[in-house]
Parts: structure tokens; C-alpha cells; sequence
């Protein structure tokens, strides 16, 4: 078996301010291997989210570790940081944060030309390819202020994938979208990670898109369970608290390793 | 095209109102550092052409020779008392030798070799002082253009002839073809026919100052051989005080430079150049408080993108290097919109002075454009640094919260 491409050991986040001091995470311990889509579960306030900006190495754990493709991530510098951040994590957020100024194009080409100070002929044509595969060639050169938020959702999820990210962190990435765009942002991430074998962590209140995914890790009062309660899940009828979550028979058809040259049945090009 | 260069001018054009502000407001500080500088260098010019046009800007004159001193006995001490040696006429006996040394240097533009002194005038009962200056005929006009102040008669110095201003002719109540009787303090007596009037417009130099052949002051001061003095005028003004210097060091001679004859003259420049810095080191604070408040907003304005591109490993240099871009193109655009308005702002003046009549004293040649580009580039470039470094350090997680 592959070694896992992160690993989480004992991760702790305490916020502290003036007057408090607040622990959020307090020992998260988990596991994502490659290729995996797995959905993060969790109340409001459980500490997704921190979790999610410490895995992005957008914030440092008070104490704990966790690996990425073998580096210890907590050891590395600021600046280290963002170089691993650029090149293997992507981000996909509730609200889509495209820089309004630039077109989709120039959002989705940004990590690429922003890490190498200058625009290149292959990093446009990945973008165009990228922005093709998510069903926005036609306006591929619209400012993203023109976009409607399905296709802004998309092109987020397009600039997440620029350079070829092995994880990618997508935080309530429906949250913003109404069922229709919700599922089929969700279907294309489906359909991207098993293209390309990336692995996907989602925070997500979706209960029904947790569902789809491979596995689901839950997380209540700052670490990871095995049974949330009620109050982690709410009342909906689509799952009980008390029984596990099942997977949607035939929707994951299969898990690519990123190492891998699987293609789409229809003879899409390769993203990865 | 640099990407980070892309991203400034992208964000610049995105709020296109607020960068033409900008840019208009350094383009203000520099029109105005311009025309300061147009109008203090121009005035300053003015000043100095008035004081200098019309006299030499070197001088040689013979060296003062040092008193004897006794050798005092063995074991005794010596109190010594100086003062300047009168023993002997001073003069610059070896003209010639520094004649060859003049001929050399670069950047001479008129040379005149006189003898200088003093006598009396009388026409009828009237007697009065003055300065006689015996010129070479040829080198007339070759440091004050007598020949162009000539009101009456004309500029010609033959061996019995005279050129004296208009007061004193006044004074004399004399004309141009009339005789006058010359006393000179050697005691030596001549009558020269006055050859024309001049008037320079100094009133102590129209009333005292009578030009006279060369040759006919040797034979009036007693001087066969040497000369009293020699006058440079040069190409480059403010080059005197080296040419002096090397002049000094190669003749031996007394050289004095214009600025350190004309002390008064001097502290009035510098005051003038003084008042003229804190004005531009205000123009200068102008911009860089300008440009730093308003890329100081745009910095906030701009805080969750920030951190967006953050979030997807773009490295604090990046985002450093595209604020202070935006300030250096502030800069540079607002300081040539600036140096141009300076310099057609200062031209409409001058000209509008000259077409009234009453010439303002600015040149618009005069501007220091390449200073004002310059340093107004920095000063954005300096202001731009604050806000770029606070750009730079934003948390992503905070900003993309916002």
C-alpha cells in the first residue's frame, strides 16, 4: 500500500486573544490517501475551517504535526510554505474570490504566472484547456464580475487545479449555489479527481454531496469521531445521526492515482 | 510583459478616477518643483548676468609681495609687525608668459589686458575724479560690451582718444568730439578728445570710469613694460573658481574669481536657493503623502484579493513588487505629465513677459526636469513602500474572511 498523501497527528489550534484563550482543534488525528474524495462533516464552529487553513498552510497549529508527500509541513518557512502551497494545494472556497479586475483566463492562469513573474505560451494554453473542460471556453475572456456565481464557482475550481495541485481543499465549495449549480460544480470535482487522481478534502454541510463522496471524516468539539451526534449532522431525514453514511452505489467508479494516465471514457484531454 | 507589472497596471486602470488623481497630484508637485526651480534659476541668472555680464569673471592682478623680515640674532625673539610692502609699484611685469599659459585654457571666451589708475579731468573749472582703464582698441568690448552701450559718437580709441559715460560727460557738460585735460596720479597730463558716450546703466561707472588706448595709459602711468591687470571672461561662469585657482597655482599671480568679489551677491543666490529647496522639499512631501495615503486604501480596498492570491502561493515579493510598481508608475507618469506643464507653464510666462515688455526673470531652460523626474520617481517609489509592505503581510485567512 502507497504511503497516505497526508497525514494529521495530533493537531491543536488554540486562538488566543487578551481575555481568552480558545482552543478549536484540540488533537485531530486523520489520514487522506491519494486520489481519495472525502467529505469533512461538522457543526458550525467544530473547526473545519481552521483545520482546512492549517492543511492549506494558510495558518500554523499551536502544536501537532501533519505530512504532505513525506514533508513535515509545520517545520517549513514562510516562504517555503507558499512555494508548497502553490504547487501542491489547491483552494476552493464557499464564495468563489476571483479577482474581479482579471478575466477567467487571467484567474485561472494567476497562480501559475504569479509564481513565475511572467506569462507563459503552455501556462495559457493549460488554462484555456482547464476553463474548456469546465464548460466555460466561450468566456474564457470575460472579466469575472460578467460571470453568473455557477460559472464563477467553476472557474474556481478550474484555478485550483492550474498547477496541479495533489490536494484540494474546497471549503463549503456549494455552499454559495443553488441545487442545480451545486451539483454539477460537485459532479465536475467528481469528475476531475477521478481524471486526474487528486485528492480532494470538502468541508461541506451538504449532506446529500457527503454522501457522494468516498469517505467522510467527521469532526465535533475540535477532533475527529467516528459517530457524530445529532448536533453534528442536524435532523435531516436523508441521514440519521445514528447510522453511518452509506456510498451512493456507481458514483465513484473509480480512484486514480495521480501517478496514473487515465483518461475520460469521451476522450477528453488529460487534465493532470 | 512581467506578470507583476500586468497585475499594477491592471489595478491601475481598474479605478481609473482615483490613479488620474494620483497622477494628477504628482503632476502638480512637479509642476510646481519645475517652476520654482524655472523661476529661482532664471531669477538667479538675471542677477548674476546683470552683475557679471558686463564685467570680467576673472581677475589677475600682480601677487602682494611679501614683507622682508629681518633674520633676528641667536636666542632672541621676534615680534613681527606686518604690513604690505610699498616699496615697489605693483605689476604684472611677465604678462606675456601668462598670456601663452590664458591661451590654453578651454572655455575662455574674451581676454583683455589693461592698465588700470587713477587721475583727475578738468574742463574749465570743473574738476573731477576718475578711473582711467587703458584697453587694447581691439579688445574693447571683449569683457563689457562698450561698444554696444556707445550712445553717442562711437566706439574707436585712437592714441589721443577717450570713452567716458554719459553722467560724466553731464557732469562735464561735455560733448562728443570736445576736448578734456587728463591728470593721472603719476602726475603725467594729457588732453584726449572724448570719442563717445556710454551708458551701462551703473550709475558709478557712467560717472567715474573713462577708457583709454593701452599705449596711452603706458606713457600716462609710467608703466613701459607690465600691466595692472587682466580680465577673463569665461564660456562657463561657475567655472571661475577653478580657472582662478589654476591660474594662481601656474602664474604665481593675485586671481580672484567673480563670486568671491562679489560676496553680497553670493548670499543672496544662496538665500534665494535655499528658499527655493523648501519650497521643492515640499513638493516633494506632497507627493510622497499623497501617494502613500492612497495606496494605503487601495491596499485596504484590495485585502481580501490579497489574500486570495496568498492562499494560492503567490509569494510576498510578488505582491510587494506590484504595489510598489503602482507607485513607481504613479511616479513616473505624474512627474512627466508634471515636467511638461512645468516647462510650458514657465514658457507662457516668459513669453507673456516678453510681449508685455516687463520680462519675468524665468527660464524655462532652467526647470531641472531631470532632477524633478528624479526625485518624484523615489518619492513615489519610497511612499509606495509602506503600503506594498503592508500588502505583503496581510494574513490570508483574515483577509479572505472580510
Amino acid at each position: 500500500m502507497t504511503a497516505p498523501l497526508l497525514e494529521v497527528d495530533g493537531l491543536r489550534k488554540v486562538f488566543v486573544d487578551e481575555e481568552f484563550e480558545t482552543p478549536v482543534l484540540k488533537g485531530v488525528t486523520f489520514a487522506l490517501q491519494r486520489g481519495e474524495m472525502v467529505a469533512m462533516l461538522g457543526p458550525s464552529g467544530s473547526g473545519k475551517s481552521t483545520l482546512l487553513s492549517i492543511l492549506g498552510t494558510l495558518m500554523r497549529p499551536t502544536s501537532g504535526s501533519f505530512r504532505m508527500l513525506g514533508r513535515e509541513l509545520t517545520a517549513l518557512r514562510e516562504a517555503e510554505l507558499s512555494d508548497f502551497r502553490n504547487q501542491q494545494i489547491g483552494f476552493i472556497f464557499q464564495y468563489h474570490h476571483l479577482l474581479p479586475d482579471f478575466s477567467a483566463l487571467e484567474n485561472v492562469l494567476f497562480p501559475h504566472a504569479g509564481r513565475l513573474w511572467r506569462e507563459t505560451r503552455a501556462g495559457r494554453e493549460r488554462a484555456a484547456m482547464l476553463l474548456e473542460r469546465v464548460g466555460l471556453a466561450e468566456r474564457m475572456h470575460y472579466r469575472a464580475t460578467r460571470l453568473s456565481g455557477g460559472q464563477k464557482q467553476r472557474v474556481a475550481i478550474a484555478r485550483a487545479l492550474m498547477n496541479q495541485p495533489a490536494l484540494v481543499l474546497a471549503d463549503e465549495p456549494t455552499g454559495n449555489l443553488d441545487r442545480e449549480n451545486a451539483d454539477q460544480a460537485f459532479a465536475l470535482m467528481t469528475e476531475i479527481q477521478r481524471e486526474t487522481g487528486t485528492t480532494f478534502l470538502l468541508s461541506t454541510h451538504d449532506r446529500e454531496l457527503a454522501e457522494r463522496c468516498e469517505r467522510r471524516i467527521y469532526i465535533q468539539g475540535g477532533v475527529v469521531v467516528d459517530a457524530p451526534t445529532s448536533a453534528a449532522l442536524g435532523t435531516s431525514p436523508a441521514i440519521s445521526a445514528r447510522q453511518p453514511l452509506r456510498m451512493v452505489p456507481g458514483e465513484v467508479v473509480a480512484v486514480v492515482d495521480r501517478t496514473s494516465n487515465t483518461t475520460r471514457d469521451d476522450g477528453d484531454r488529460r487534465l493532470a | 510583459m512581467r506578470f507583476d507589472l500586468k497585475v499594477a497596471l491592471r489595478y491601475l486602470l481598474s479605478n481609473r478616477l482615483q490613479s488620474a488623481l494620483l497622477i494628477g497630484g504628482v503632476a502638480i508637485a512637479v509642476t510646481v518643483f519645475t517652476f520654482n526651480a524655472a523661476l529661482i534659476n532664471g531669477l538667479a541668472e538675471f542677477q548674476i548676468d546683470r552683475v557679471v555680464g558686463s564685467s570680467a569673471h576673472v581677475v589677475i592682478e600682480p601677487a602682494k609681495p611679501a614683507p622682508r623680515i629681518v633674520t633676528a640674532p641667536a636666542g632672541t625673539e621676534r615680534l613681527v609687525v606686518s604690513q604690505r610692502a610699498l616699496e615697489r609699484r605693483e605689476q604684472i611685469k611677465q604678462w606675456r608668459s601668462v598670456e601663452r599659459i590664458i591661451d590654453t585654457l578651454p572655455g575662455v571666451t574674451g581676454v583683455s589686458y589693461n592698465i588700470n589708475g587713477t587721475g583727475l579731468v578738468t574742463r574749465g573749472q570743473q574738476t573731477l575724479p576718475v578711473t582711467l582703464k587703458g584697453v587694447e582698441p581691439s579688445r574693447l568690448a571683449a569683457i563689457a560690451p562698450i561698444d554696444r552701450n556707445i550712445v553717442e559718437g562711437e566706439p574707436r580709441l585712437g592714441l589721443n582718444d577717450v570713452l567716458i559715460g554719459r553722467k560724466l560727460a553731464n557732469d562735464l557738460g561735455i560733448k562728443v568730439g570736445q576736448p578734456i585735460f587728463i591728470t593721472s596720479n603719476q602726475g603725467r597730463e594729457r588732453t584726449l578728445t572724448v570719442r563717445g558716450l556710454y551708458a551701462t546703466g551703473v550709475d558709478s561707472l557712467d560717472a567715474r570710469l573713462a577708457y583709454v588706448n593701452l599705449d596711452t595709459a603706458r606713457v600716462m602711468f609710467d608703466l613701459p613694460e607690465g600691466l595692472t591687470e587682466i580680465e577673463l571672461k569665461l564660456a562657463d561662469i561657475y567655472a571661475a573658481r577653478a580657472v582662478a585657482k589654476q591660474l594662481a597655482d601656474t602664474t604665481g599671480l593675485e586671481v580672484t574669481a567673480w563670486m568671491d568679489k562679489n560676496q553680497r551677491l553670493r548670499e543672496a543666490l544662496e538665500g534665494q536657493g535655499s528658499s527655493g529647496s523648501i519650497i521643492k522639499m515640499f513638493t516633494l512631501i506632497t507627493i510622497v503623502v499623497g501617494v502613500a495615503s492612497a495606496l494605503l486604501l487601495t491596499t485596504f480596498r484590495r485585502r481580501p484579493e490579497i489574500g486570495i492570491m496568498r492562499s494560492f502561493g503567490i509569494s510576498q515579493r510578488f505582491v510587494l513588487s506590484v504595489f510598489m510598481l503602482q507607485g513607481a508608475l504613479i511616479g513616473i507618469l505624474g512627474s512627466l505629465a508634471g515636467c511638461f506643464m512645468g516647462w510650458g507653464f514657465s514658457y507662457l510666462l516668459a513669453q507673456a513677459g516678453k510681449s508685455s515688455g516687463r520680462a519675468l526673470p524665468v527660464d524655462p531652460s532652467l526647470g531641472q526636469y531631470d532632477v524633478a523626474l528624479l526625485l518624484a520617481a523615489a518619492a513615489s517609489v519610497a511612499a509606495a513602500l509602506w503600503p506594498a509592505r503592508s500588502a505583503s503581510r496581510i494574513d490570508p485567512v483574515e483577509a479572505i474572511s472580510q
